[in-house]
């Protein structure tokens, strides 16, 4: 990428680990006019962020998270306290080459239309004309709106401005992209199709830092987060030690019958109070019916106005135009973890498991990343891939998969 | 600098967005084209293109004038408080190039829109020419559609003469006669320069005027004597002889003439070639028959006129004048959107560009070293604590209004008086360079320091 090659004091391939953000006593008080405090939005903030992670900053409305973001970006100067990104101040202009930012809502240009926005933003990352129509083609086909190319952004729809804003975040295959509440506005089929993203985005070794209050997005994809409230941390750390009970265990296996069901209970209950045991049949989460229910639809009407399903992870993303998709592996594996799949017995077993695997199952991650220095998960076996392939095709509409 | 290109394109695309752009596209439009096909002159060539270019070439600036300032702050203002600034601020694009960006691409916009409209107006111009009568036409080739320099008597800087009166009068405090130093002063002044303007009756005054360096330019050629005067005369349609002997002093048969013209207007006539004397001097002795003072203005009261290049030459240096103003406008308009928000940063540009419109009114402030005015009742000025204040920010706008207004295009162009291009050069330092390089740098500087995001949007 040109723009990384002009801007060799910023680590143009960073190694893993590498801290990529850094925040140290972060404050910003908004002053009145006068110059008298108003609001203290951010007070005494600290956290890392490492190469590879997916990082959630999570809090309710008003929490202090997008002025955190926009700290970050150096659309806002701190009260008090250090951010380095790259290395740099926020303020650095080389460093913003290999950063992707996606605001809390729409602040593209109204007049633009969806290839001229792009190609906008990727002149401004000096992109030579070739590649930046290449990822405009691209990326308009993954984000689902390569058939309203030449409509203007002023009369798209709330989720399809949220698509070419995402779409003009990843113009410069950034090395970090900040999403300010990347799903808000879009229909269950973006959401996923955002999270897909992010998950394929991480499995390339990119940072993501994800802004939002939406406790299932974080949940789904987050590494790390940090907890907001009243613009302080009230809490961070990986997702799945904040979420784990250690002191409780969740067996998810086929139906039994009536005998094997007591003698199963009644070994149980020999340590375990009566009170204590919990059974139920599981069910499918609501996003995967949902899904379904569009799929059988979609497969009865194949015309509308709007934004059409998201194609595959453009291929500049997936940095591999060739190869197959890893991408595509990514959302094939998440759209084959919606019915979970039976639990390891001995990840049942063991006694010293502190992860509630049935939640890990939901969040459908091919493999387990460490805490604190992730690294891009190993491709899944040909085996899973077949069916995985089918569910996807079905899901974007695309009877071969491609 | 492909950034810088890009912001260009933008600025050009968002400026398409307003109506106002094309409300005023369209006014301009009628301006250029309906004004030259509609407004009827008195029939002679000068009468023509006085009105046609004064009105046109008037329009023209105030309406792109009007419509830079607009652009200017709604082009960064608006997209400040938008929040798309946001957006493009993240990019590895410097605030400097944005705002450069920003001011090239409206520097742009008016050069495309200052040739189409100076395109119009000049083949319009040709065509109404075409109506003249025979007569009229000739004197438009000859006299009008042409490019006129000016050279004027050299005149002594006065103030060390004023220095050393006022030295002697505040000596002697008796002499004040009850008047401030100011009001002194000024007297004195309009005192030693009635010695170059005022014209005695009966009196007739020698004026010289060094041609030295034009003088093979100008041998066989024609030249242009362009006079104004006034007089005390309370009657308005009254008609003053003039005496006028042009030629070496030495000469024994210099041209004499006798010109009868009105007061408080420019007059022209013809000065026969070749009386320039051998050090280049063109000697005129003038005299006043009347029997009141005839007073020829210094900067204006007797001017010869020579030709310098072709009309069409002095058409594109004019509008590339009128360009410089342009450039300055919208240096103006970005530096207050800078910092302000859309409604504040127009009605700060518009409140500068109304200080710029009334330099009439500074400069008068000035000169009588108060903002009262005269006091009939006490036969002098009246003075205020107000003055104190005022005085000072009022000699300060006039000098940097002075540096813009000192360029009068449109003036020159309907007179035929050349607009040179060290004027022109002038035009560009003064005006584009100090003035609107200053306005730049304060905008940048604001805008680099922003925080952008404190905007909420409004989309």
């Amino acid at each position: 990428m040109s723009a990384v090659a002009e801007s060799p004091s910023v680590a143009a391939a960073p190694k893993a680990g590498q801290v990529i953000v850094s925040v140290r006593g972060l404050t910003k008080i908004f002053k009145d006019f006068w110059g008298r405090p108003k609001a203290k939005a951010v007070d005494n903030v600290d956290f890392e962020v490492r190469r590879g992670e997916v990082f959630g900053l999570l809090g309710p409305n008003g929490s202090g998270k997008s002025t955190t973001v926009k700290l970050l970006l150096g659309l806002l100067y701190p009260t008090r306290g250090h951010i380095e990104v790259f290395g740099h101040s926020p303020r650095h202009v080389a460093s913003k080459a290999h950063i992707g930012y996606l605001p809390e809502e729409s602040y593209l240009y109204r007049f633009l239309d969806s290839h001229e926005t792009l190609d906008f933003f990727g002149n401004l990352f000096d992109l030579p004309a070739a590649e930046r129509d290449k990822r405009n083609e691209q990326l308009l086909e993954m984000v689902g709106l390569s058939k309203v190319r030449t409509r203007v952004v002023g009369e798209f729809s709330k989720g399809m401005q949220r698509r070419i804003g995402l779409a003009q975040a990843l113009i410069n295959d950034p090395d970090l992209v900040i999403l300010d509440e990347p799903t808000a506005g879009l229909d269950p089929i973006g959401c996923r199709e955002v999270k897909d993203l992010i998950l394929a985005l991480a499995r390339r070794g990119k940072t993501v830092i994800l802004s939002s209050h939406l406790l299932a997005d974080v949940e789904d994809v987050c590494d790390r987060v940090v907890i907001y409230y009243g613009g302080r941390i009230h809490a961070q750390g990986p997702l799945r030690e904040l979420l784990a009970k250690p002191d409780a265990v969740r067996i998810t296996m086929p139906a039994l019958g009536r005998e094997s069901m007591k003698k199963v209970l009644d070994l149980i209950r020999q340590d375990v109070a009566a009170d204590k045991v919990q059974i139920d049949n599981p069910t499918q989460n609501l996003e995967s019916y949902f899904l379904e229910v569009v799929r059988k639809a979609k497969e009865a009407m194949s015309e509308t106005s709007g934004a059409t399903s998201g194609s595959n992870v453009a291929a500049y993303l997936r940095g591999d135009a060739e190869a197959a998709p890893a991408g595509d592996k990514l959302l094939e594996r998440l759209t084959v973890a919606a019915p979970p799949k039976t639990v390891e017995p001995a990840a049942v077993a063991a006694p010293e498991q502190k992860i509630d695997q049935t939640k890990l199952a939901s969040l459908a991650r091919p493999t387990e990343k460490p805490d604190t220095t992730p690294t891009p998960a190993p491709a899944p076996a040909p085996a899973d891939l077949s069916q995985a392939n089918e569910k996807l095709s079905s899901l974007l509409g695309k009877p071969d998969g491609k | 600098m492909n950034k810088i290109a890009t912001i260009v394109g933008l600025t050009w695309k968002a400026a398409f967005r307003y109506r106002l752009f094309w409300v005023l596209c369209a006014m301009l439009a009628a301006a250029v084209v309906g004004l030259p096909l509609l407004i009827k002159d008195d029939g002679t060539a000068q009468g023509m293109v006085q009105i046609l270019l004064t009105y046109t070439l008037s329009t023209t600036a105030a309406l792109l004038g009007f419509a830079t300032l607009w652009l200017s702050c709604g082009t960064l203002a608006r997209d400040v408080e938008e929040c798309q600034m946001q957006m493009v601020a993240v990019k590895p694009i410097a605030r400097w190039q944005i705002w450069l960006g920003k001011w090239l691409g409206l520097l742009s916009l008016n050069v495309v829109l200052l040739a189409l409209a100076g395109s119009a107006i000049f083949v319009l111009l040709q065509w109404r020419a075409g109506r003249l009568s025979p007569d009229q036409q000739k004197i438009l080739r000859e006299d009008i559609f042409v490019s006129r320099a000016s050279a004027r008597e050299r005149t002594q800087d006065l103030n060390p003469a004023v220095d050393q009166i006022m030295k002697r009068v505040v000596k002697d405090p008796s002499t004040m006669n009850g008047f401030d130093r100011a009001e002194m002063r000024r007297q004195i002044t309009e005192r030693l320069k009635a010695q170059y303007t005022d014209l005695a009756p009966f009196k007739s005054r020698l004026i010289g005027i060094d041609l030295h360096t034009l003088q093979d330019r100008l041998r066989n050629q024609k030249l242009q004597l362009r006079i104004k005067f006034q007089t005390a005369s309370p009657n308005p349609d009254a008609q003053f002889t003039t005496f006028w002997r042009i030629g070496p002093t030495n000469s024994s048969n210099p041209v004499e003439l006798s010109e009868t013209f009105p007061a408080d207007s420019f007059q022209e006539f013809t000065v026969p070639p070749n009386l320039v004397d051998d050090q280049g001097h063109l000697w005129i002795e003038v005299g006043n028959p009347n029997d009141v003072n005839l007073t020829f203005p210094l900067e204006e009261g007797i001017e010869l006129l020579y030709p310098e290049s072709t009309f069409g030459v002095n058409f594109i240096r004019g509008l590339m004048v009128i360009f410089c103003w342009l450039a300055l406008l919208a240096s103006i308009g970005l530096a207050a959107a800078s910092f302000l928000s859309f409604p504040v940063a127009a009605f700060v540009s518009l409140a500068v560009l109304f200080i710029g419109l009334s330099s009439g009114t500074v400069a008068t402030v000035v000169e009588q070293g108060t903002i009262v005015g005269y006091d009939a009742s006490k036969g002098a000025y009246g003075h205020t604590v107000v003055d104190i204040v005022v005085l000072p920010f009022f000699q300060g706008a006039l000098k940097i209004i002075n540096l813009v207004e000192s360029f009068s295009p449109i003036d020159s162009l309907s007179s035929g008086r050349s607009i040179r291009w060290g004027q022109l050069g002038l035009a560009v330092a003064q005006i584009v360079l100090l003035l609107g390089g200053f306005f730049c740098v304060v905008g940048i500087f604001l805008f680099t320091r922003r925080e952008l995001a404190t905007a909420q949007g409004n989309n």
